[in-house]
């Protein structure tokens, strides 16, 4: 194997220097000449016919230029999944009744803020409440009110149940007759929201028959599709222009209603309009996470084995299908993949409730599975007298395995991450000391593990990624590529790579990214595959060109064109060093000599090549990917027994990505990873109260601040290599990492208080109860064993 | 707060006042309404849009500037407050090509990620710097408390400062 210079190190991000000097620009920095501000009106009502809607005085206010409602649409449905089971389910605006509060009912475009928001307050708007249900399990009873009357019924006679996932593995009933242990428990998780500092934003340009768009996002192709389709256009007639992205974490993948009315406000007024969501506006109408009820039940051989598990999973979806039908579909797969279960049984229901539509969220599911699955494990673990560390290694999988869905795990280190992290933090030294011997003062401290895997690059449109580089007479290139950079340093990597397939430097290399009319389409930064699908390409393409250069001086040099390296924008003749050519020359040369050819090279990728389509959400059967990662974090903790308070002290994350392209990078995803978590397990919360948020700002809304910062500690199983001309593996790395440490973060709680917590967050109100809980329990079983010696 | 349009005040009309910033240290003479914050100003009057807009309430710290050297939240200055007075951005902090210490740091550490809260991240720690130039992990954590970031996690943040100050964190990456 040849020495790397560029994969496997951690250089600089490429967009650095743009984003430390304020150059960076944002949706919300485009301006353009003669813009009008956009503003939405939205439903105060979780539930309500619309009587009539009355825009006239709207329209009369001197500066508004525009006001739309439903009926200045096309009325095409749009949908975050459009299959023939879950077809579009959702208009841009509210079409004869509202289902959530937020709903987007009409827009305006008007010359300033102020215009535009006095022309919402003129909106007459007439409504009919209905009655509203906002509990799934609620939702799903006889005579709950209905939201989508229309909507086919999936299971029985239950009518809010908006999709379902039905799978199996081996023979459940069986396994559970056959174990020596069975418990069943149920959790729950909370509403949190992604917390992207950038707020929604959109400019539309309509133009010469051309809608010109700037939008927040975390895919320019998938923006295009569903803007084009609702709008009624062909995609040549929209193109989504590249900007920064302030953060997404999920929740700016689908089409939101501000782009489509941006656009079509736009379209209508001949100017361009830009739509900027308010604080207040996200929190209260946008999309957040869906949380998750999950029932599990395990059954386990006397040594920890696993035998089956059933688990059903419980989605408070909100008001239309969103991606509420994916997440029921993926918890499956966080159920089955780290580890060997042979009999499983799942089922996930997606339930409408009258809350806003939800997003994907980093994990997509995962974190909420595996707090759970986690949870469990280690209450199955005490009850047969095993560590957490044993019934953990007793059961992962490793290299090689089948998944019941078909795929394998390939190179699995799984095994080595639990192995590594219970050596690294000295786990089962420290776990169980402050529950044998409490220490003075109120503080006990707690450590706990969590696993996880997660499944990087499954197919969804647009399935593949392309890459173009494009070399220059000096031999330096530009690379053409529709990945989005959202900050996880894709144009980083994608620069790494074709660097070490061309052997050119970092700074000859210039990113063209994320711009539909100009860079080739692309996977998009939302499916946890852009480094190793979209990264591929680019290896393909930066090794297509590699190789017309190699051709074009071998024919000059007439040397064999496999004796020929490449180095520092030189080709050279191995065996006769002295015999070399400059990239300027070789190209030079193809230009005078092959018809003008620059030297282009083209790279295209996908995962699973021999699968045509993607899996099925109702039945979970196709294949899924060949790229899964896997992982072990610990968690160690310090809860205060005096205010039930708890914070994270340390995180250990040991995980195979695979190969790391940019080591620092990896790094920051873990940490923002951990970070996040800690914000799970202590923090967030959007609380809602009749549908309505009750705090919609980052004060009563708490994130990770400073203060809550938490060591963050990571060991890198490496399980792939990475060889120049070669496909590589690398596996995902950017929401997989959320899960384990939460899970490991309720053990930990677990361990420093004997509370156990079936509920994120763990707050300090349940920690306190829990805890006089075990000293009511404690009290009871003295008196009666006092009773008892009395007697 | 009115959730049907988005918690935005509707503010009244009225006359605009001329004042004068100094800004990036250039002179503005600038027609700005009375309920006009500073953001707004720096952004869409002048233009320089690399300070960010992300709660509009004091809460994020994305736009913080200096102001006579001190770092505020413009999103909740008014600029009729700041007739006369010197204000710096993070476009002013590099000199030419030349980035400060704390920008390298940044870029050395990975301290960026998405990049929103990185204009602001980068005034407060430029004022804690300034004011002491080898602040521990303690004198760090307050500084910058009212800034949040959701990519990172904090940890190369404050690396970044560490480095920046000469307190021996070497660069993660080159």
């Amino acid at each position: 194997m040849s020495e790397l210079n560029y994969v496997g190190k951690s250089w600089r991000r490429k967009d650095g220097p743009a984003k430390v000097t304020g150059k960076a620009v944002y949706t919300q920095d485009v301006r353009l000449p003669n813009m009008l501000i956009g503003r939405i009106l939205r439903s105060p009502h979780p539930h309500a016919r619309i009587v009539r809607i009355d825009t006239s005085r709207a329209k009369a206010l001197p500066g508004v230029k525009a006001v739309i409602t439903v009926d200045d649409t096309k009325g095409i449905k749009h949908g975050f999944v459009e299959t023939p089971r879950y077809p579009p389910d959702q208009e841009v605006l509210a079409r004869g009744k509202v289902v959530h509060v937020g709903e987007e009912v009409a827009a305006v475009a008007a010359v300033d803020q102020v215009t535009a928001q006095r022309a919402l307050e003129l909106v007459d708007v007439e409504y009919e409440p209905l009655p509203a249900v906002f509990e799934p399990e609620e939702a799903m009873q006889p005579g709950a009110p209905e939201i989508h009357p229309s909507h086919p019924k999936f299971v029985g006679p239950y009518s809010n149940i908006g999709g379902n996932t039905d799978t199996a593995w081996g023979d459940v009933e069986k396994g559970f007759a056959e174990s020596d242990y069975v418990r069943e428990d149920r959790f729950e998780c909370q509403l949190r929201t992604h917390g992207y500092l950038e707020p929604h934003a959109t400019l539309a340009q309509w133009e010469n028959d051309k809608l010109n768009v700037w939008t927040s996002s975390m895919g320019v192709f998938v923006k295009r599709a569903k803007l084009a389709k609702t709008l009624g256009l062909p995609y040549s007639s929209v193109r989504i222009h590249k900007t920064y992205v302030g953060g997404t974490f999920g929740g700016k993948i689908d089409l939101y209603s501000h782009e489509y009315c941006a656009a079509r406000l736009s379209m209508i007024t001949g100017r361009p309009v830009q739509i900027v969501a308010s604080r207040e506006e996200i929190f209260s109408a946008y999309r957040h996470a869906q949380p998750l009820i999950l029932e599990i039940k395990t059954g386990v051989k006397k040594d920890g084995t696993l035998v089956a598990q059933r688990i059903r999973a419980i989605n408070n979806a909100g008001a239309y299908r969103g991606s509420g039908v994916v997440v029921i579909f993926l918890a499956w797969g966080f159920t089955m993949i780290p580890y060997r279960i042979p009999n499983l049984k799942y089922e996930g229901l997606s339930v409408y409730t009258n809350h806003t539509v939800r997003a994907p969220q980093r994990g997509h599911g995962a974190p909420k599975v595996r707090f759970a699955i986690e949870s469990q494990l280690d209450m199955i673990a005490e009850a047969l007298g095993i560590d957490p560390i044993t019934i953990r290694l007793r059961n992962a999988r490793g290299s090689g395995e089948r998944l019941p869905n078909g795929d394998n795990t390939h190179h699995c280190g799984l095994p080595d991450c639990i192995r590594l992290a219970a050596e690294k933090s000295d786990f089962l030294i420290k776990f169980g000391r402050d529950r044998k011997s409490p220490p003075e003062g109120t503080i006990r401290r707690g450590i706990g593990i969590g696993v996880s895997a997660y499944m990087g690059g499954t197919l969804i449109y647009p399935n593949g990624s392309g890459v173009i580089v494009k070399m220059n007479d000096d031999g330096s290139a530009v690379v053409l590529t529709g990945a989005i950079d959202i900050g996880q340093g894709s144009e980083t990597v994608i620069s790494q790579i074709v660097a070490e397939e061309l052997a050119i430097g970092m700074d000859d290399i210039k990113i063209i990214s994320a711009d539909t009319d100009v860079t080739p389409q692309d996977i998009g930064a939302w499916i946890s595959g852009m480094t190793y699908v979209t990264g591929n390409a680019a290896r393909q393409a930066a090794s297509n060109a590699r190789e017309k250069l190699r051709q074009v001086a071998a024919e000059k040099m007439s040397v064999p064109a496999e004796h020929l390296l490449l180095k520092d924008k030189v080709v050279y003749d191995r065996v006769n060093p002295e015999l070399r050519m400059t990239y300027r020359e070789v190209i030079a040369h193809s230009i005078a000599t092959r018809r003008g050819d620059t030297i282009i090279g083209e790279g295209y990728w996908r995962t699973m090549r021999d699968e045509p389509t993607h899996p099925s959400l109702a039945t979970t059967k196709g294949r899924w990917t060949e790229n899964y990662a896997f992982s072990t974090q610990v968690a160690e903790v310090e809860v205060d027994i005096e205010t039930g308070e708890a914070r994270l002290v340390k995180a250990l994350t040991v995980h195979d990505c695979g190969f790391p392209i940019n080591p620092a990078l990896v790094k920051g995803q873990i940490d923002g990873q951990v970070s996040m978590a800690l914000g799970h397990a202590f923090m967030e919360q959007v609380l809602t109260k009749g549908g309505y948020t009750l705090n919609p700002n980052w004060l009563d809304y708490q994130m990770p601040t400073i203060h809550n910062m938490a060591i963050s500690e990571d060991v890198d199983v490496i399980t792939e290599q990475y060889c120049v001309g070669q496909p590589y593996r690398t596996k995902e790395v950017g929401e997989g990492l959320i899960s384990g440490i939460l899970a490991a973060m309720g053990n930990a709680v677990y361990d420093a208080t004997g509370v156990r917590l079936h509920s994120t967050p763990f707050t300090a109100e349940k920690i306190l109860v829990g805890l006089k809980h075990l000293q009511y329990q404690a009290k009871t079983a003295r008196s009666t064993q006092i009773k008892s010696v009395g007697a | 707060m009115d959730v049907t349009t988005g918690g935005i005040a509707t503010r009244t009309r009225s006359t605009s006042r001329l004042i004068s910033l100094c800004v990036n240290s250039e002179w503005h003479e600038i027609a700005v309404k009375p309920r006009s914050t500073l953001v707004e100003v720096i952004r869409e009057t002048i233009g320089l849009t690399g300070t960010k807009a992300s709660c509009e309430s004091g809460i994020c710290g994305a736009c913080t500037v200096l102001l006579n050297g001190r770092p505020v939240l413009a999103c909740i200055t008014l600029a009729v407050e700041c007739d006369g007075k010197q204000i710096r951005t993070v476009e002013g902090l590099a000199d030419g090509e030349k980035l400060t210490a704390i920008q390298e740091a940044f870029l050395d550490q990975g301290a960026i990620q998405c990049g929103f809260c990185t204009p602001g991240m980068l005034m407060s720690a430029t004022a804690l710097l300034r004011d002491n130039p080898t602040p521990t992990r303690e004198e760090i954590n307050k500084a910058l408390e009212g800034n949040l970031c959701r990519c990172t996690g904090y940890n190369s943040i404050v690396d970044a400062v560490l480095q920046a100050s000469g307190q021996g964190v070497k660069p993660v990456m080159k």
